[in-house]
């Protein structure tokens, strides 16, 4: 078919274009991770202190969220958000284009959803690893609740919670390639469109492949970062 | 006018969704076996003193881990092909698209059980191997009898973790065009006119919750069964 294994022209040239898909796929990962960490944060400590409602709902959200794949949480998702939100508008009478809304949306909706019961168990993991006695001596010597909660228990748990939180944010910047079924502009989409015009799948692919690389692997340096920075702070509290 | 969800519909989609089940399980089943072959090569890997043979491993699986399925997924599918069409003059334009499936959610399972296996056989003590050696087994026989027992209890837990992330993986495959059972969904979606999506979704949703769950249950058993031999070990 073609003389060159490869077309080079075209590979460079693409790289960039799935490089411009990258501020769109932080964003998403961004303010997915911004929404999911109260929202599981505050979930982890209604399973771990057994509040009657909240403790059975979240483990049948965990449950759903971590028992069926990804693409299948996005078709689902994405149909049924549109008909409850035309139901809501139509009973208000509230005029809205609600098939033009930008997909940004619904991949904030979405990943947040999908981030914030992949954190409740990374939270309550973590809250389990901080000694009980620790929240009793806290009160003991007069904290409140929440301030015993910011001050003594949040900042131990951080340690044990940063190796997973680097887990699930390099998960959820991969879970991003899958926002082409909600056509989201973002790297795998962008690289794929642009290899329809000559059928250069197979570059853009390899394209795709490096930055997704090069992504993960910043990310992870950066929490190795942080993670040193945080132990040293566990160093000296121990000391 | 027709109503937008009819739970009803699904009776009459199930029987056409139902034998492509298998499809799916049986592609997951696949992976896990060529998988784990190539996981426990890169384990011997990560675990020899051979500086280059870690660094090999170790490289094999950062990629992985910073690779998207679905991105993996067309590499396999357009790169193998053109790769052996290139250079070695083969042909393989024709081959079944589950083959490209199985290879791209072996090379993936391949990269998670390398850790497992690793930890796994890490957790064992170095003592059992010495004593099994002191007592006159081989080499062979002190890995097959004392070490691989004990380790495959470490093992369990991840394995079975690693089985539900094959399975959930592979609901990627429809994209390159694969007919398993998310690829059946969207065909009988496509056939209607994309009238009653959301009926098929759910469904297809309850058919990966109940087999994670099963999943999650069989080997939470099973850790048990085996871990019963352990403590009475301990305490005898």
């Amino acid at each position: 078919m073609n003389s060159s294994f490869i077309n080079t022209e075209f590979l460079i040239d693409t790289f960039f274009v799935a490089l411009s898909g990258v501020p769109i796929a932080l964003l998403v990962t961004a303010v997915a991770l911004a929404i999911a960490l109260p929202i599981g944060f505050f979930l982890a400590l209604s399973r771990i202190n057994e509040i009657p409602v909240l403790n059975g709902f979240t483990k049948v959200y965990v449950s759903f969220v971590r028992g069926t794949p990804l693409i299948i949480q996005i078709f689902v998702l994405y149909s049924i958000l549109p008909l409850i939100l035309a139901g809501i508008f139509e009973r208000y009478e509230i005029d809205f284009p609600i098939y033009e809304v930008n997909p940004l949306w619904y991949a904030f909706v979405i990943f947040s959803f999908n981030t914030a019961a992949i954190l409740v168990e990374v939270f309550r993991s973590a809250l389990k690893t901080v000694n009980a006695g620790q929240l009793e001596a806290a009160y003991s010597v007069g904290l409140t609740t929440s301030q015993a909660y910011r001050r003594i228990i949040i900042p131990q748990m951080l340690v044990s919670t940063m190796p997973n939180l680097c887990t699930a944010t390099i998960n959820l910047i991969k879970a991003t390639s899958l926002g082409y079924a909600i056509s989201l502009q973002e790297i795998t989409l962008k690289a794929k469109v642009a290899a329809n015009v000559g059928y250069n799948y197979l570059e853009a692919y390899i394209d795709i492949f490096i930055v997704y690389l090069i992504l993960c692997i910043t990310v992870e340096y950066l929490f190795k970062v942080f993670e040193k920075r945080l132990s040293r702070y566990k160093a000296v509290a121990t000391a | 006018m027709e109503k937008y969800f009819d739970i009803n519909y699904l009776w009459t989609a199930l029987p056409q969704l139902l034998p492509f089940l298998w499809i799916t399980l049986f592609v997951a089943a696949l992976a896990v076996i060529f998988g784990s072959l190539l996981g426990l090569i890169l384990a011997v890997f990560k675990l020899s003193k051979n500086k280059f043979l870690r660094f090999l491993a170790n490289s094999y699986i950062t990629v992985m881990r910073c690779t998207p399925s679905i991105v993996l997924l067309f590499l396999v599918y357009y790169g193998i092909p053109a790769f052996a069409d290139h250079f070695l003059g083969i042909y393989l334009q024709d081959v079944h698209t589950g083959v490209f499936v199985v290879i791209t959610f072996s090379l993936q399972f391949a990269a998670m059980m390398a850790e497992v296996i690793r930890s796994a056989y890490l957790a064992v003590d170095k003592g059992q191997y010495e004593a099994a050696v002191s007592v006159g087994l081989t080499p062979f026989q002190a890995y097959r009898r004392i070490i691989f027992p004990q380790a495959i209890v470490f093992a369990l837990p991840n394995f079975g973790n690693g089985l539900i992330a094959v399975l959930q993986e592979g609901a990627l495959a429809y994209t390159i065009g694969f007919i398993d059972i998310v690829g059946k969904a969207n065909l009988i979606i496509a056939n209607n006119y994309n009238t009653h999506a959301l009926e098929i979704y759910i469904a297809l949703a309850v058919f990966y919750w109940v087999f994670s769950i099963a999943i999650a249950k069989f080997f939470g058993k099973l850790e048990k069964v085996f871990s019963k031999g352990q403590s009475s070990l301990k305490t005898s």
